[in-house]
């Protein structure tokens, strides 16, 4: 029967299968789990049926793995005939090693567990992991094995009780059926590259398409696509992709790195680029990767090098110029878009600019299972839950995680390897597992590369540690990790989360606490601004210092944007003349930032001030820092429980009472309460010190308590921080704010408030 | 889905693959030996190479060991 080959999805990859569409599995009157012989243009190869994948039910479509595809000649959307195959179990079956393998011991059994069900025939080269994985440079290091002999001939299907020997002559000595070609397309396929799906289709579309049918475009009357251009962040797969594409479409395949054609002979960097495009249309169809385009192509305004502007000209006229350049297609890949050539950005050089952007949750999940395919995990490893936790991961910060837990097994099994020997023990070898452990450790180590410049130690501060301030806990919570954790509500009362908050109110009261506590529970990203950080001393720095933070927000999204003392960089316009104005171009790159024309998703902006009577108005509008949360001075009820948060660890008499000493702290705030209790704790210690000689510290500190005595003396110490005026003050303000005009009551107002 | 899940709890890794007169349950144990399935009563026992899942099954449900490709089927 006739079927259409497409991609297998990433999970089922590596073992043989073959997903056939149902309605051919029942034409054909196949079961799960028959083999079933495909038949390509390059070959054969044997396969077990797996059950067909619901959007393909009726399309005639069979789904091979790369490994498969190579096996058979084919490529993606090729036709191939299956049909079912009649396969002997095998008696005995004798295997090669390559030469090269250093293993010592017998490997018949792990051979036997890693072949087992699997189809062959004698000649073939078979690939099997040999348990360690990624450790290797690519995922899933593969030793090819070849087929020596096997009883009976013909395919036949290793079993369990399949004899297996192993030749003594090393694979490379035993001729194959055929010899294998030199390959200088990269050895990656489609099902390596995870959660990329619709680029990868894009790419195709415009590189596969051309290539295999030219007439389809002759017929459009069109010429077809002459390059692509994938940029996106640093590790997001543009170049791995590029290498699939190259490796699947099985065309001459070609690269150039920047630096390499570079030349300090005059003229000889531009000849080397055309020879390399010459050599290109030689062997067409043919694909020229350039990686890092920005480093030969940037923008020739700009550029102080005659070289570099020469070998961009050469560039364009090479890519678009009177010389047709027949069927070759360039692919770029920047993670710089903005730093190219304009004159490179249009039809006819880079037809189409794809984003690879960082992966979403099933994008990760999709990442890890091609990461993790080799591995030998234990069964209790959840990769949903990894795949949740990772935000703002790329492809190459998920390679590094599971490289690193693979990196965690080994270790624990690092002591028993005698590393003075050449081999290493097979058995050992087969132990070695990757254990949910190991994964939890990995985790810890690794944080997103994208955000790495900016990446903050997210606080380990949860909303225990917060007294007091239930309402503002709670309206914090609905705004922020509400929109996060329930986006079905959202979705379905049609509703757009908050895109920030303002938290004000007195100093001390625990705004900054507050915003370490979201950011510990809210299960974001985390960035935080300290205000005058932003601020350069050149012209436009301090502006684009903005721009960056928020454009790293959003490729890292779900973020939580954090500026404390925001009322240092936004303050009203319009007033200050001494600073030539940097202080106002921040405020107005920040209310476009928050509400523009590029949308913020998944990003809340947080914002702490004590002076909220002093930020820019326009900055507090709906859809900017649309909640406005007032953080009061804690009566006593709150203070009695910030009380308890700090004096949760200390050792307090009995005579200490906690409501007592609430009701007679009116007009503390946080702040002061933990300074009475560490006052508190001072004066017991300094009691207890003068009173012991230095050698019976160490024996007799367990019997210091702290007293209500000592509560007094840090009572008289320290006095309250907010007065009567400046709650007044405050609650005005909130009442401003809770009317529908904020800035109606323009009163002049004093720059302190003492 | 309280099938899925029991599989699940027993380390099975399955695809659901919906029919329209019922349903089907399918796990891949190409890389393990010795794979081998026996109902008793209402229970499926899957025995590959040491580990051992005990999968209760619904009344009418059918298991297919092929090749070591495990199908339960149930009927909707």
């Amino acid at each position: 029967m006739r079927l259409t080959v497409k991609p297998l999805k990433q999970k089922d990859a590596g073992r043989g299968l073959a997903a056939v569409d149902r309605q051919a599995m029942e034409e054909m009157d196949l079961e799960n789990g028959d083999y079933i012989l495909i038949e390509g243009e390059g070959g054969r190869a044997v396969a077990r049926v797996w059950p067909g994948y619901p959007e393909d039910s009726g399309r005639g479509v069979v789904r091979i793995d790369g490994q498969l595809r190579q096996e058979t000649g084919t490529g993606i959307d090729d036709g191939v005939t299956v049909e079912k195959a009649d396969v002997q179990p095998a008696k005995s079956l004798t295997v090669a090693l390559p030469q090269n393998l250093r293993v010592r011991g017998n490997v018949a059994p792990m051979i036997q567990q890693n072949l087992s069900g699997q189809a062959v025939t004698k000649g073939q080269t078979v690939q099997i992991s040999f348990g360690l994985g990624p450790l290797s440079s690519m995922s899933g290091q593969k030793i090819p094995l070849r087929i020596a002999d096997s009883d009976p001939e013909g395919t036949v299907v290793v079993t369990d009780s399949t004899d297996i020997s192993l030749s003594e002559q090393p694979a490379e000595q035993i001729a194959g059926e055929e010899t294998e070609e030199a390959q200088t397309a990269p050895n990656v396929t489609y099902e390596d590259i995870g959660g990329l799906d619709d680029e990868l289709e894009q790419v195709r579309e415009m590189v596969e398409l051309p290539m295999r049918h030219p007439e389809l475009f002759q017929q459009l009357g069109i010429e077809p696509p002459k390059g692509v251009l994938l940029h996106g962040p640093p590790g997001t797969g543009k170049t791995l992709m590029a290498q699939a594409v190259a490796n699947e479409i099985d065309a001459y395949f070609t690269d150039i790195s920047g630096p390499e054609i570079m030349s300090k002979y005059y003229g000889e960097s531009e000849e080397k680029l055309r020879e390399v495009f010459e050599e290109a249309a030689e062997n067409d169809p043919a694909v020229i990767f350039i990686d890092e385009l920005d480093s030969i192509a940037p923008k020739r305004g700009e550029t102080s090098g005659d070289v570099e502007r020469r070998v961009v000209a050469q560039l364009l006229s090479l890519m678009d110029g009177l010389e047709d350049r027949g069927q070759v297609i360039v692919i770029g890949a920047t993670n710089r878009v903005d730093a190219l050539d304009p004159a490179l950005r249009r039809g006819g050089r880079f037809d189409r600019e794809i984003e690879v952007g960082v992966p979403d949750k099933d994008g990760r999940k999709e990442i890890l299972q091609v990461h993790t395919r080799g591995m030998p995990l234990t069964d209790d490893i959840d990769l949903d839950m990894y795949a949740d936790n990772t935000h703002g991961f790329v492809g190459a910060d998920i390679e590094q995680l599971a490289k690193e837990a693979a990196m965690n097994a080994l270790r624990r099994v690092r002591p028993e390897l005698d590393l003075e020997e050449d081999e290493i023990d097979a058995e050992t070898l087969e132990q070695l597992r990757v254990t949910e452990t190991d994964f939890k450790q990995a985790m810890k180590g690794i944080e997103p590369s994208a955000l790495r410049e900016v990446f903050v130690e997210v606080p380990d501060v949860t909303w225990d540690q917060v007294g007091g301030l239930a309402d503002t806990k709670e309206r914090l919570r609905e705004t922020i990790q509400w929109p996060l954790e329930y986006p079905e509500v959202f979705e379905q009362m049609d509703m757009e989360a908050a895109k920030g908050v303002l938290l004000y109110g007195p100093p001390g009261t625990g705004k900054t606490l507050l915003a370490k506590a979201i950011a510990n529970e809210a299960q974001s990203n985390f960035i935080s601004i300290k205000g005058p950080e932003l601020l350069n001393k050149y012209v436009g720095e301090s502006e684009k210092g903005v721009r960056e933070v928020f454009e790293k927000a959003r490729s890292n999204a779900p973020t939580v944007v954090f500026f404390d003392e925001i009322d240092s960089i936004a303050t009203e316009r319009g007033q200050n003349v001494g600073d030539s104005g940097v202080g106002e171009r921040v405020v107005s790159q920040l209310l476009t930032e928050l509400d523009g024309l590029e949308d913020l998703e998944d990003v809340v902006v947080i914002a702490t001030t004590n002076r909220p009577d002093l930020i820019d108005t326009a900055l507090l509008r709906p859809g900017r820092l649309d909640r406005h949360v007032h953080v009061p001075v804690p009566d006593q009820e709150a203070r009695r429980k910030i009380f308890e948060v700090h004096t949760r660890e200390k050792p307090l008499a009995e005579d200490v009472d906690l409501d007592d000493i609430a009701a007679r702290t009116e007009g503390y705030v946080g702040a002061d309460i933990e300074a009475v209790c560490r006052e508190a704790s001072m004066a017991a210690s300094r009691e207890f010190i003068n009173s012991v000689s230095p050698e019976d510290v160490g024996d007799s500190v367990g019997n210091v308590l702290v007293t209500s005595e000592h509560f007094n003396t840090a009572l008289d110490e320290v006095g309250p921080s907010v007065t009567e005026e400046t709650r007044e003050r405050y609650s005005e303000i909130e009442d401003e704010f809770d009317t529908t005009e904020p800035a109606t009551s323009e009163t002049e107002v004093g720059r302190t408030f003492h | 889905m309280r099938l899925k899940q029991t599989l699940r709890e027993q380390g099975l890794e399955t695809r659901r693959v919906d029919y329209e007169d019922r349903t089907e349950y399918v796990s891949d144990f190409g890389s393990r030996d010795g794979v081998s399935v026996d109902v008793v009563g209402d229970t499926a026992i899957v025995v590959a190479g040491e580990e051992q899942h005990d999968v209760e099954l619904p009344a009418d449900a059918r298991v297919f060991l092929n090749n070591d490709v495990l199908t339960i089927e149930v009927n909707k």
